[in-house]
This record gives structure tokens, sequence and C-alpha cells, in this order.
């Protein structure tokens, strides 16, 4: 009962207009989860370290976007979730994208069925949660893979055997973008892919104002497949 | 102290009641009919009644919890379509060879002695057929049981009676008992019209004489000594086998983690509700904790020394159907094993028996053993009119193996369907993903003991924590 979209941008040329593309590609997922919404941007800093900035609150995505300058920032990938809140409740904390590690950001369409079960495992193995967020559970594993030297690809292959019930994932890492769906992939995703960039979202009409989108190879992520893109 | 069965004294010839003045309509409470019989009993015997089977009271028990299935907030999976994993594997803690079952469900320890030859071979081979395991009992291993049986757990209990080496072996697993359900910190008893020529030679012990086996285990007392014995039986069989404890539910907490500080591979906790072959009435109907606490508790322990994903819980006494597994496995538990329910599906209390293709009507040898097909709980007579629990060659012939291997097999099937039908429903695409907070209780006795809340309300009673 939600909206993603992410960008990650090949280009350079097109950085300058990250925030704008990706703030209208959110705007359009705004039926899909009207409670709240964010966004995690990926840049370059003055000394040309990548930096990860999260914007999330309650209210319309479009008001969001609005609220904190998202058009007018650049970079060089972000991701997006507008949310229908299903089992916790509406609050800034909830709302996605969730940040469990450095740089790594998570959006997550779907349910977890057996989140409550992996939850307690993670904390005996003493990880600390914020919220009672399902989503925020499957951001923690992944880092907590991760942390424990798992790329990405794999971290995210372990969620397919750990994590039970209905998600597609798009995950993010200073270098790398990442999208995969569940084995009965019923939750919609569709990815456009051009030289100059990749996009995905939830719904086809977040991605056809961008440009080149005619020429875009573009299709529908199969079920348990990790599709991964590094900068 | 010698004991003798209960003998039938004639009864006078009766004369026909008048019809009742008011005052005889006063039930008393405290010295209700049933009451006034069983002490008229004890007066006519001068002993404690023995009988087979379970619990008869009423006790909270898994019927009084539901599933919140799958709606808008979760989605389900297909049932027809979408495929929900039953496999389970136990004894992943040491063991080498872990035991792999298809479903999770087993066939819990059950004697040769209290079951005929081909009962246990019928359990055998239904387990066999539907990939699960079957377990021995006191007394030691037949080998109609061990080639029925593709995986046949070996109980090493207090007795010693039968065990030996040569069957630790030729086991897929070894199952140390320390208590049943039925009677926990009680030993067994076979009485001596169970005990045949070749159940006697098993046990080495003389025929037709009253078997009370200990309620210690002889080599060891306590989690200090035990290790030593869990040490000695992997050293035995080359740490290639898993060792499993069993527990009568009573201290639960303690108990089980004792049973893993002493090694075990896999828990197994028998909560009140569990059947039994014979022991006394008294025992059965007030000792130990009913199956519903137990689970939660044994649970619970392994969580709280971080060895829940380690060693396997399997949780017995009163499952009977998709449902109580579900729930089980959802409170926390590996696998399930059932006892009674098997017997039943093997014909235990039904009214007629198959011999030579032909249906007879058994219920005059249940009003002979003093009770009705349906409430029959007489293994301890070793009379079963179904030739089940019996060693009676006449009476075993009413056993017909195929026709029982049948029956089991396709119990063990629906009892599956209805789990994975269960766990579907609540979206999971394995079994073992069931979780107790799939779950909500009807009473709060239920809910204050499964440790979930009560349906329509957030209250978990006697936990500072709402849901
Ligand atoms: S029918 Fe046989 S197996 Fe069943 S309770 Fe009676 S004696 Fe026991």
């Amino acid at each position: 009962m939600c909206g993603i979209v992410g960008l990650h941008l090949k280009n350079p040329e097109l950085y300058p207009r990250l925030g704008e593309l990706l703030a209208s590609m959110l705007d359009c997922m705004t039926s899909r989860g009207p409670d709240s919404a964010g966004l995690a941007l990926y840049g370059d800093d003055a000394d040309h370290q990548p930096r990860m900035e999260i914007f999330k609150d309650v209210g319309l995505p479009r008001e969001i976007c609005e609220r904190y300058g998202v058009a007018k920032r650049s970079g060089y990938q972000g991701i997006g979730h507008t949310r229908m809140a299903t089992e916790s409740a509406v609050t800034t904390e909830h709302s996605h994208p969730f940040a469990p590690a450095e740089n790594m950001a998570l959006v997550h369409n779907g349910s977890f069925s057996n989140h409550a079960s992996v939850r307690r495992r993670l904390e005996s193995d003493g990880i600390r949660f914020v919220t009672d967020n399902d989503s925020e559970v499957a951001a923690r594993y992944i880092a907590h893979q991760v942390g424990h030297g798992a790329d990405l690809g794999d971290a995210l292959r372990m969620v397919l055997k750990e994590m039970d019930g209905f998600f597609t994932l798009l995950v993010t890492t200073a270098t790398q973008f990442a999208v995969m769906r569940d084995s009965f992939a019923c939750k919609p995703a569709v990815i456009a892919e051009t030289t100059d960039y990749v996009a995905m979202a939830s719904e086809y009409h977040a991605l056809a104002s961008l440009p080149g989108i005619g020429s875009a190879t573009v299709f529908e992520p199969a079920p348990e497949e990790v599709y991964t893109w590094t900068r | 102290m010698t004991e003798t069965l209960p003998s039938s004294l004639p009864l006078a010839e009766s004369t026909p009641a008048p019809a009742l003045p008011a005052d005889a309509r006063r039930r008393s409470h405290t010295f209700p009919p049933e009451v006034v019989a069983q002490i008229q009993r004890m007066a006519d015997e001068g002993h404690y009644e023995i009988r087979g089977w379970g619990a008869k009271r009423h006790l909270p028990t898994f019927d009084d919890l539901v599933f919140l299935t799958a709606s808008v907030s979760r989605y389900p999976l297909e049932g027809y379509r979408e495929k929900c994993e039953t496999k389970t594997v136990l004894g992943t803690r040491y063991a080498s060879k872990p035991i792999e079952l298809d479903i999770p469900i087993t066939i819990a320890g059950m004697s040769f002695g209290a079951l005929s030859a081909s009962a246990k071979a019928a359990l055998g081979r239904a387990a066999s057929a539907v990939g699960t395991s079957t377990t021995t009992g006191d007394g030691g291993m037949t080998e109609e049981e061990r080639a029925a049986s593709k995986l046949l757990v070996y109980q090493c209990l207090p007795s010693r009676y039968g065990f030996n080496p040569k069957h630790l072996r030729m086991a897929d697993a070894i199952e140390v008992v320390i208590g049943q359900g039925a009677k926990p910190g009680g030993g067994g008893m076979l009485l001596g019209q169970k005990v045949s020529q070749r159940v006697a030679d098993m046990r080495t012990l003389p025929p037709g004489i009253d078997q009370r086996s200990a309620s210690r285990h002889p080599d060891w007392v306590g989690p200090d000594d035990l290790r030593i014995k869990i040490e000695e039986l992997r050293e035995a069989t080359g740490w290639e086998k898993p060792v499993y404890v069993k527990l009568g539910a009573t201290r639960v907490a303690n108990d089980v983690k004792l049973a893993v500080a002493a090694g075990a591979d896999v828990v197994v906790v028998d909560g009140m509700q569990g059947g039994t072959g014979a022991t006394q009435d008294v025992f059965i109907e007030h000792a130990g904790i009913p199956t519903l606490a137990a689970v939660r508790l044994a649970a619970e322990a392994l969580r709280e020394i971080d060895m829940a994903d380690q060693v396997q819980l399997i949780v017995s006494g009163g499952i009977r159907n998709g449902a109580d597994a579900a729930k089980a496995l959802a409170l926390g538990a590996t696998a399930v094993s059932m006892g009674v329910g098997p017997l039943i599906a093997l014909g235990c209390n039904s009214r007629t028996y198959l011999q030579d293709g032909v249906e007879h009507d058994a219920t005059a040898d249940y009003r002979a053993l003093g009770t009705e097909p349906g409430y029959c709980h007489h293994m301890h007579t070793g009379m079963c009119p179904v030739g089940i629990s019996t060693q009676d060659p006449r009476l075993e012939a009413r056993l017909d193996p195929e026709w029982g291997t049948r029956r089991v097999i396709n119990y063990l099937k629906s009892v599956t369907m209805e789990l994975t039908t269960l766990a579907r429903a609540c979206g999971k695409s394995n079994v073992h993903n069931l979780e107790p907070e799939d779950l909500v209780a009807l009473t709060i006795e239920a809910a204050a003991m499964a440790g979930v809340p009560l349906a329509g309300t957030n209250w978990v009673p006697g936990s500072s924590d709402c849901r």
C-alpha cells in the first residue's frame, strides 16, 4: 500500500536535475501513499565524498518536496517512498526511507508476514529498532548482513530466505542501487534503463516524463531476482 | 506394596429406583456422584485407579487461541498454487546427521508392550510414507518397527528395559526420557496381563508380572550427570545422531535450560494432556501443566539463553489436528509429536474393527471393560477391543495393519493440510514462519498462558507490554 521510486544517474550532466526528476516521480505515487513520504538523496560533498541525506515527513509528497526544496537538489542517485500505513503509526519515524547504516537507505512496498520473529532474532544480536515498522526489520536485517561482510546482493538474497511475505525492495548504498521482488512478485515494479540512468517505480506513469524514456529499455523485474547497478 | 487389579464383585439384584425426591437433585459440588463413586471404588479396592490415555478434565487448550489471518494489511497465499514449505530439520546443534522430516509432525514414543507389534509397525509404515519419524518406547526396539520406520527415534528410559548398544546404533536419533506429560515424576507401568513372553524376554523380566519402571534414571540424576550420559550416548554413536531430551511439563523454563546446558540437540516438552499406556489416574489429572502453557515457557526459555536457533523444540500432549500443530509452531515449537491421535486413526475407540475384510462390532467388548466406544481409556488392561494396545494374539488379529497404516497416513496428511491451510492464510510460505503475533486468545487464562493478547484487546495478562 505504498509507492516507491528510484533514480540512479549514469550521466553526470543529469546530476543537477536529480531532485527535480525524483520529486515529480514521487508526486505521481501520491495515490499509493498519501499519509507520508520521504526521499534519500545521494550526492558528492565538497571533498568528493558520497553523502546521503534523508528528507521524510507526514503529509502529501508534493508538500514534503516543497518543504525541503527537493526539486533544487542535485546528486547522483536517490530513492523515494509514499506511504499508506498498514500496521504501524503514521509518523515521520515510521516513514520511509529507513537508513539502517551509514549511506544505506531502503524503501519497501508490501507486507512482511514474519517480521516479529526476525526482529526478535536481530534484537537478541543487539540490534536496536526505532519503530515497530516491518520495513525497518528488513532494513536492519540487510544492514546487519552487510555489516558482517555480505555484499548487498547477497544480503538481499538472504532476505528471500529469512523473510516471508510480499515485498518489492529498493535499497541503495553510496555506490549501489538494488531492486528485488519476492517470489510472488505481486507488488508492482517497473524498471527503465537508458545510457543516462536507471529508474525504478511502482507504476510506469511515474517514469513516463523522464528524459529519453521513449528509447529506454523498460522491463518488469522478475521474482527473486536481484538487480544491482554500481556507480 | 502389592496391588491387585480391580475385581468386579457380583452386584446384588437391584430393585427399580423410586421417583426422585426433590432433595436428590441438590448435587454436591464437593462430593458429586462421580466423586462418591470414586471414593466407593477406593473403599472397595484399597488402591488408586490405574488407567491409560491422557487427562480427561477440562483444561485451557489451543482451542482457546485463534489466528489473525491475512486480509488487507497482510496478504494470504493461494492454497492450491502457492507452496507452503513443511520441511523440518531436527538436531542441528551437534549431530552430524540431523533428522530431516517432510512434515513437522512426528509420532511420539509408545512402547511395544503397551502396543502390539503390528500396531507399532503400522505407525512406523505410516510415518515413513509421509516422511516423518516414529519413536520406540519403554522396553526397547522391535525388528518390525525398525524395518517399518525410515526414521526411528530410540528412547533411553530410566527402566533400561531393552536398551542396548546394538539398537542404539540402529536408531536415527536418541531420546533421553526424563518425564512424560501424563506422569511427570513417575515411571512407566505395564500390568502383568500385557507382559507376554516376548515382552518379558525383551525386558529380561518374568512374564505375567506387573512391571513398574523407575521414575529416575539409575545412572544419573540432575543436569550435571545428564551431561555425562549424553556424551556417552554421542560417543557410542560417533556424534552422528541427534540427542533429544524429553521432559514432562512442570518447571518448564528451568528444565529446558538445563536440558540445553546438558547438551541436548532437541528438547521435547510433553504437556499434561499427553497420553500413557498405564498410570495412576491421580497422576494424569493432577500433575504437570497444560501444553498451551508449556510451549510458550519452553520457547521463551530457549530465547532467553539465545539457543532458539540451535536447539529445536518438539511439543506434545493433546495435539489433535492442524490447528493445534499450527498454534504450537506459532508459539515457538519446531515440530509437534502425537500419540493418542494416531492411535485413534488406527482404530482406537472405534465401534468396529476390520478382520479378514469383514467389519465387526466391538461394542460388547468395550462394555465388558466398563466403557463405550468413544470413551475407552483401558490400555492398561491389555484387553483392547480393537487390537491396538494388547499382547493377546486373539485381539491383536483385530488390527488389520494395512488398513491401519492407510488410516494413519490419511490422518497425518489431513493434519498437515490443515496446518498449511492456516499458515497460507497467515501469509506464510513456510509453516515455520508462523509466530505468536499471529494469535490472539479467547479467554484470559489462555492469553496469560500463551502470552498473546486477549482477542479484541491489546492486553496480555501477566505481561507489562501491550500489543
Ligand atoms: S480402544 Fe484400545 S487403544 Fe483405545 S483406549 Fe481402548 S484399550 Fe486403549
